[in-house]
């Protein structure tokens, strides 16, 4: 196990490092030069070069490479072009933001669709799972700003239910986490997001539990546990739904990793201060040291959650056995 | 028939006498960046046609057609935004560095002996109705060679809580996110807090740094400036009560007496000579032009300084007086040393404390900007502080608005819905005299565009009438001079939009030789 362990960890350092070098190497490629957002191109070439030496970029490309990769082990991950602040200050305050927003989206549309995905497949080829599976792929084609989009204009504009955007009222920040989430303001502002979030997602788990469950439900010891007299909801959560669960975990992890990166559009509509936006900002001005923080972030967390997947595997799937080669 | 070379004094156009006139390309940002400019882009190119001229239009990434223009200078032709910034009432902008020769924005290669002469004297005149004069007879010689083409000027066009906001003051080019209407509205929500939207996020609080218009407009609210440019964009007295030129290279400053920073110490001569020779030191981007022409600066009294200059510089008053912050010299005398970084362009500056109307509360950085009022500046603000929020988008922001979360625009909001909000009880939706303008500009070392009258006649399919009433909503002027309108002192009121008519530019091409084959096809001069 515990080889099984260090030769995983081993596989992700590498994939963290030749992610960390074709980011440097993508930014670099990116049309237009890093100081223009900073700096006006009309100005002295003077004005500009001062710039450059100021972060660093007048330094040859395989120079800056290597400060790069020395920063990253030690997690210095250097100052903003833009902001001058410090990118790892930056992108925790950002990412707490996100992983607030997805996580109660991941959390909605995980139960939502778990329990879904389950009763379709007790149900099977009835109503709820006809009906599911539609409106489920309804949510996934449509485009999360459209969704969202709709949810403003009913919910706030139209209604005024909720309000249009933000974390908190302006004028109102928060001075710790907890004072944030004990805010009811901020839980008014969240729920359209998550909405839009969980809905966007809601298919994906719904419809691999409910195709797992469906393959687990063949099985014979389920047919056993019937055969024993068992009650339908005993053999459907206890025997069936844990067993289907494996194929959700594995997900959820991939999940969150995307789902972290991937709400530049949410983050956008509902003025919500998150790594999307960060992301989408620092790239369109050039911003390597935050660009290249926010993308290796969100390396480090897909990455990482891979890693724990394959470790949560074997906790839960007896069957599994480690090999010297891996996983059997 | 005239051919090229004798029509326009252009020898480099003779080998192409009888030619076809080559196709080009129209560069534009895209939609995403700016909806306005491929919608002219796409009208523009479509009246080309029209005189047997094919162009053909590049809606691009913003970035990347900045660097084609300014850095490898890799274009036939581009449509601009020229924002009608504080610093750009000053005709230096317009005339000598989109114009002069050597001029920083000059990337088009114009070079017409008459404007550099001129712009080289504007620069050193120092009587204002002097150097009127010259500005007004530059603006003559650009349109006359149709150098550029100022397709319209813009509107600033904004949106405020008529309900709430009470003594909104408009000031020209920025409409009502002036620091004038910061400092004399108010408000009635219940804090007394102005919420002030705008949809670029805040990058900098680093007032030595600092060379975009958004950071200007955030930070003048936490430092004082020497000079304000006023409402109708005229130069205010702020924190120096006079400022006079001695001669034509010595200008002496009177400071306001009775001035202290947020920090309670009091703001002194010494401060102001340390904010100029600190950013001088550090080479401070917006300002190392301006700081090069100084020679000297002393201090020669209890609140007077003496600036002596290395040669006259005309702009000084509003390109530098007028946009310079002053720094604390006890806090910023020990930067960077004291915070850990080796240059001061690297420091984030997280709790700015400057002499202004506001004081800092906090940055939450891509959020919200807060400040409050200092009620013992001289020009205290009447309400109880500015909220600045970023919005994700125009739509949000416009939204907020209307559920009466935001009190006004900080800077534009796309027409379209200053025409819908306009319509709502409570909320007023307008333009607002500014001016920039929108720049249909031409590579002048390529092609036809090296010849002034091909380029008048360009001017002339510009289908200003269109895009004045359906692109711009109606919120825009039709565009003549370099210098608009907006900007009266400066403006040469007698050069007018040429008209927009087809029929007049195929006229002024046949007059200069330039004719057509039997598709119809433009052909050089023979």
């Amino acid at each position: 196990m515990f080889d099984y362990i260090l030769r995983r960890l081993v596989y992700t350092l590498i994939t963290l490092f030749a992610v960390a070098s074709i980011l440097f190497v993508l930014f670099r490629m990116l049309p237009g030069e890093a100081t223009m957002q900073v700096i006006s191109p009309a100005m002295d070439p003077a004005v500009q070069e001062r710039m450059k030496a100021a972060f660093g970029l007048d330094l040859p490309i395989w120079q800056q490479y290597f400060i790069y990769l020395q920063n990253l082990v030690t997690l210095e991950w250097g100052r903003s072009f833009v902001s001058a602040q410090e990118v790892t200050s930056v992108i925790a305050y950002r990412f707490w933001n996100t992983l607030l927003l997805m996580l109660t989206g991941l959390c909605l549309t995980l139960t939502v669709g778990i329990g879904c995905g389950i009763w379709m497949a007790w149900r099977r080829n009835g109503p709820l799972d006809v009906g599911g599976t539609i409106v489920g792929l309804i949510f996934q084609a449509a485009p999360p700003f459209i969704t969202g989009l709709l949810l403003l204009m009913v919910l706030s504009y139209r209604l005024g239910l909720f309000p249009t955007g933000g974390m908190y009222p302006p004028g109102q920040r928060p001075d710790s986490l907890l004072e944030l989430l004990i805010m009811p303001a901020f839980w008014e502002r969240i729920v359209l997001p998550t909405i839009t979030v969980g809905a966007y997602y809601l298919a994906t788990p719904m419809l691999v539990m409910r195709d797992s469950m469906l393959e687990v439900l063949g099985s014979d010891y389920i047919e056993l546990a019937k055969a024993k007299g068992l009650k339908p909801r005993i053999v459907m959560f206890r025997h069936a739904a844990r067993n289907a669960l494996l194929g959700v975990v594995t997900l959820a992890s991939i999940m969150v990793g995307f789902a972290v990166g991937g709400q530049v559009v949410v983050e956008s509509l509902f003025s919500w201060p998150g790594m999307g936006q960060l992301m989408v900002e620092s790239a369109a001005a050039h911003d390597y040291p935050v660009a290249q923080g926010t993308f290796l972030m969100l390396a480090i967390l897909v990455i990482g959650l891979n890693f724990l997947t394959d470790i949560l595997y074997c906790y839960l799937d007896p069957r599994i056995k480690v090999s010297n080669t891996g996983l059997t | 028939m005239a051919g090229v070379a004798a029509v326009s004094g252009l020898p480099s156009l003779a080998h192409a006498a009888g030619k076809p006139v080559e196709s080009m390309t129209l560069l534009t940002a895209n939609a995403g960046f700016d909806p306005v400019r491929p919608e002219m882009g796409r009208l523009i190119t479509q009246a080309c046609k029209k005189i047997g001229w094919d162009v053909k239009l590049a809606a691009e990434d913003y970035n990347m057609g900045i660097g084609k223009v300014f850095n490898e200078k890799d274009f036939d032709m581009f449509i601009v935004r020229w924002t009608g910034r504080a610093n750009r009432i000053d005709p230096e902008t317009f005339t000598a560095m989109m114009h002069h020769r050597d001029g920083n924005y000059n990337k088009w290669g114009y070079n017409n002996s008459r404007v550099n002469e001129l712009s080289d004297a504007q620069q050193v005149e120092m009587d204002p109705q002097k150097r009127r004069d010259l500005v007004l007879q530059i603006q003559e010689t650009i349109y006359n060679d149709a150098a550029s083409s100022p397709i319209v000027y813009p509107s600033m066009t904004n949106a405020y809580r008529e309900d709430k906001l009470k003594g909104v003051v408009p000031q020209v080019g920025e409409g009502i996110g002036s620091l004038w209407t910061d400092i004399a509205a108010t408000t009635s929500t219940s804090d007394g807090y102005i919420r002030t939207g705008q949809t670029s996020p805040l990058k900098n609080l680093n007032p030595v740094s600092v060379t975009d218009s958004n950071e200007f407009k955030e930070l003048r609210m936490i430092y004082d400036r020497l000079l304000q440019v006023g409402p109708d964009g005229s130069i205010e007295p702020w924190a120096a009560t006079a400022i006079k030129a001695v001669d034509s290279t010595t200008v002496d400053i009177t400071l306001r007496e009775g001035m202290t920073f947020h920090d309670g110490q009091p703001v002194t001569p010494a401060d102001v000579k340390f904010t100029f020779d600190y950013h001088k030191q550090w080479k401070a981007p917006f300002f190392i032009s301006s700081l090069e022409k100084f020679e000297s600066v002393t201090i020669t009294g209890k609140n007077t300084l003496r600036i002596k200059l290395t040669a006259p510089h005309a702009p000084l008053m509003i390109n530098f007086f007028a946009q310079i912050f002053i720094l604390p010299q006890h806090i910023w005398k020990d930067i960077p040393e004291k915070v850990n970084v080796d240059d001061v362009l690297k420091f984030a500056n997280e709790n700015p404390i400057g002499s202004g109307p506001f004081k800092f509360d906090y940055w939450d950085r891509g959020k919200e900007l807060k400040v409050s009022a200092n009620k013992s500046h001289f020009r205290a603000p009447k309400c109880a502080g500015i909220i600045r929020v970023t919005y994700g988008s125009h739509d949000a922001m416009a939204a907020a608005i209307e559920a009466g979360e935001c009190d006004r625009t900080r800077y534009i909001l796309k027409p379209a819905l200053v025409e819908d909000l306009n319509k709502i009880n409570g909320i007023v939706g307008k333009g607002y005299s500014s001016h920039g303008w929108y720049g249909f500009m031409f590579n002048h070392l390529r092609g036809p565009l090296q010849d002034p009258i091909f380029r008048a006649a360009i001017d002339h399919v510009v289908p200003r009438d269109v895009i004045q009433a359906v692109v711009m909503s109606g919120f825009a002027d039709k565009g003549g001079s370099v210098i608009a309108p907006a900007n009266e002192f400066w403006h040469n009121a007698s050069l007018k939009a040429r008209p927009s008519s087809t029929k007049k530019a195929r006229e002024i091409l046949a007059a200069a030789g330039y004719s057509w084959d039997s598709s119809d096809r433009l052909h050089y001069p023979a």
